[in-house]
C-alpha cells in the first residue's frame, strides 16, 4: 500500500484536531527546529506503530507540526518508509509526552485507514449507512452492499 | 440481489475489525478477501455460527468505477 503525502497529512491533521492540537503549517514549511523556546523541555520520540501502511514513498525531509498546551508534536518519516513523531513540552513528564505521541500516531493511522476504508468502498458500490464514535473512540461504520 | 451488512470498527490506534453479516457457509470469505484488498493483510478471523451453515452462491463486485 502505499499513499501519498496529501493523504498524510490530511490524516495528521485531523488526528490532531481530533485531539485539540493546532497545526502550525508555517513552522514545518520553513523547516524551523522543533521547540526552539525550551531549551529545558523534554523530548521524546516514537515510532508509529503501522505506519508503514501509510507512508509509502514519502520523501524524508516532510514533516508537519502541531502543539497543544506547550506540547510540540512532530511527525516525520524516516528510513524503510516508517513514521515517527517526536514530542517535546516542557513542565512535562517523559510518560505524559510518550502517552500523547502514542496517542497521536494511532489516531493518524485510524484517520488514514478511514478515508482509505471510504473511498475504497465508494469505488466497490458500498454504501456508508452509518459512522459513530464509541466511548473508546473506535470509529464505528456501517455499510450496505447489494450484489447479485 | 442480496443485501449485505459489514460491521467495520476503526480503533485508536488504527487496527480495523470488520464483522461480516447475512452470509451463509464460505460465502464470507469473499468478503474478508475483499477487505483485505482494502486494508492489508488478515491477522485474524473468527468464525459465527453462519459460517458452519450450508453455503450459498456468492459473488462479490470488487472492481473499481472510474
Amino acid at each position: 500500500m502505499v499513499a501519498s503525502w496529501p493523504a498524510i497529512s490530511s490524516a495528521v491533521a485531523a488526528a490532531a484536531v481530533s485531539l485539540g492540537f493546532n497545526i502550525l503549517q508555517d513552522a514545518a514549511q520553513e523547516g524551523l527546529p522543533l521547540n526552539t523556546e525550551a531549551e529545558t523541555s523534554r523530548k521524546v520520540t516514537l515510532d508509529v506503530p503501522h505506519s508503514e501502511v501509510v507512508t509509502g514513498t514519502l520523501g524524508r525531509d516532510q514533516r508537519l507540526r502541531m502543539s497543544r498546551d506547550g506540547v510540540m508534536a512532530e511527525f516525520s518519516r524516516y528510513a524503510r518508509g516508517r513514521a515517527a513523531v517526536c514530542v517535546t513540552g516542557a513542565g512535562y513528564s517523559e510518560e505524559q509526552l510518550r502517552a500523547i505521541g502514542e496517542e497521536l500516531g494511532g489516531r493518524m493511522v485510524q484517520q488514514y485507514m478511514l478515508t482509505k476504508l471510504k473511498n475504497e468502498m465508494a469505488a466497490r458500490g458500498m454504501d456508508l449507512v452509518e459512522e459513530t464514535v464509541d466511548e473508546t473512540q473506535s470509529i464505528r461504520l456501517r455499510v450496505r452492499h447489494w450484489q447479485n | 440481489m442480496k443485501q449485505r451488512t459489514y460491521e467495520l470498527t476503526i480503533s485508536p490506534n488504527g487496527e480495523v475489525e470488520i464483522h461480516v453479516d447475512g452470509f451463509k457457509g464460505k460465502g464470507c470469505l469473499e468478503a474478508i478477501k475483499l477487505f483485505e484488498q482494502m486494508v492489508g493483510e488478515t491477522k485474524d478471523v473468527r468464525h459465527t455460527s453462519g459460517f458452519y451453515e450450508p453455503e450459498e452462491d456468492v459473488h462479490l463486485h470488487s472492481e473499481r468505477h472510474h
